[in-house]
């Protein structure tokens, strides 16, 4: 399916799937920004494309921190029903979630509670994981052969 | 000796040569080797092998330059990544720095003015800076700016006030500026406690509120001293 021009009155974004190399920390500043751009494109309002852009963020900080590598990918299906939708797909090569239920728990990493006094120097509150489930309309993760996948989708 | 098995005679001068010849080759002396296998004058099947010889050693140090060229780009080209990826190690220290940039825009006033995507890692490293350098600079009023904030999470939301609250406790007022309305309900949904945060509408409502606290306490001392 190509983009060619059809009666409607929904803007077709220009782009179907984009890909981001996450290896440090600053690449989520970098890529971020870049989400809530594409997220206006596809018709995300200002709220929704910024909730959007946190979600990147989160998703790419928690690879830089936990995984060895890996990559955002954005994807975009236009004709999914009702309106279409974005689907973040943060992927990495490193160790799986031993607790997924415990780590999406707020102040809790998979491993159970993080000690107060930690937070600082563990470089996070522990409740990423808890942001992009309220944030996103659905959340997926699956353990890869080498790695692990989460997808948080975002209806139009 | 039979005719189908011809023996050739080299005098052991020419042997020498050959070998000599040889030396050069092994030392790179590529030109040398080929002059002196170029030197004989004679006309024999030896002659054949010296021409041979100095054919081969003649291919040989052509393809060594050849070599030697590309290694000289291979270096540069290296030299040029190195160099590309000393600049991005400074961008991205560049960009830490930059999205913490806390300044002291008065004698023990610093402010933190917050822009792009809060996320949680990036709300814990803002808090992280902002208590060290309220120590650091002997800060009486911290303001944060979020203006050009359109959306946090609860709990990030709730960590902002978290982190008001660890200001005061360093004996530093926290001004929060420039809440918008999503933010607002945000905070009051998630049902936090906003008693001791002080909000300003601006940044520059809360410089003034800082600037009347000093005079305030200017005043006091004044009429405590005399």
């Amino acid at each position: 399916m190509g983009f060619e021009q059809r009666e409607t009155t929904v803007v077709r974004a220009p782009f179907r799937e984009r890909t981001f190399p996450v290896t440090r920390r600053s690449d989520a500043v970098l890529i971020a920004p870049q989400a809530r751009h594409l997220a206006t494109l596809f018709g995300f309002g200002t709220r929704r494309s910024a909730e959007i852009a946190i979600v990147v963020s989160e998703l790419a900080t928690n690879i830089a921190k936990h995984g060895i590598r890996g990559e955002i990918i954005l994807q975009l299906d236009e004709d999914l029903p009702p309106r279409g939708e974005l689907t973040v797909i943060a992927r990495d090569i490193g160790p799986p979630i031993r607790d997924l239920a415990l780590a999406m728990t707020d102040g809790c990493d998979d491993r159970g509670p993080i000690d107060p006094s930690l937070l600082l120097s563990r470089g996070g509150l522990g409740t990423g994981l808890g942001a992009i489930l309220r944030l996103s309309d659905r959340f997926e993760y699956r353990d890869l052969d080498e790695g692990k996948e989460i997808r948080a989708r975002f209806f139009r | 000796m039979s005719e189908d098995n011809p023996q050739v005679t080299v005098t052991s001068e020419r042997l020498q040569r050959v070998i000599q010849a040889l030396s050069f080759a092994s030392v790179d002396e590529f030109d040398q080797c080929v002059a002196i296998l170029q030197e004989s004058d004679e006309q024999d099947e030896f002659r054949e092998l010296e021409t041979a010889f100095s054919i081969f050693v003649q291919e040989l140090s052509e393809a060594k330059q050849q070599t030697e060229r590309a290694l000289v780009r291979v270096e540069s080209a290296n030299r040029e990544l190195e160099a590309k990826l000393e600049t991005i190690e400074m961008q991205q220290a560049a960009i830490r720095e930059l999205s913490t940039p806390i300044i002291e825009v008065w004698t023990g006033v610093l402010c933190l003015p917050v822009v792009g995507v809060v996320d949680s890692q990036r709300s814990a490293e803002m808090t992280e800076t902002l208590l060290e350098m309220i120590v650091a600079k002997q800060a009486r009023t911290a303001i944060v700016d979020i203006t050009g904030i359109d959306v946090m999470d609860t709990k990030t939301a709730d960590h902002f006030i978290k982190m008001a609250r660890a200001v005061r406790l360093l004996g530093a007022e926290c001004v929060i500026s420039g809440i918008n309305p999503g933010i607002a309900q945000t905070l009051t949904h998630i049902g936090v406690d906003l008693a001791g945060v002080r909000t300003m509408r601006n940044l520059r409502d809360a410089l003034q509120f800082h600037l009347r606290e000093t005079e305030q306490l200017a005043a006091h001392v004044k009429r405590d001293h005399f």
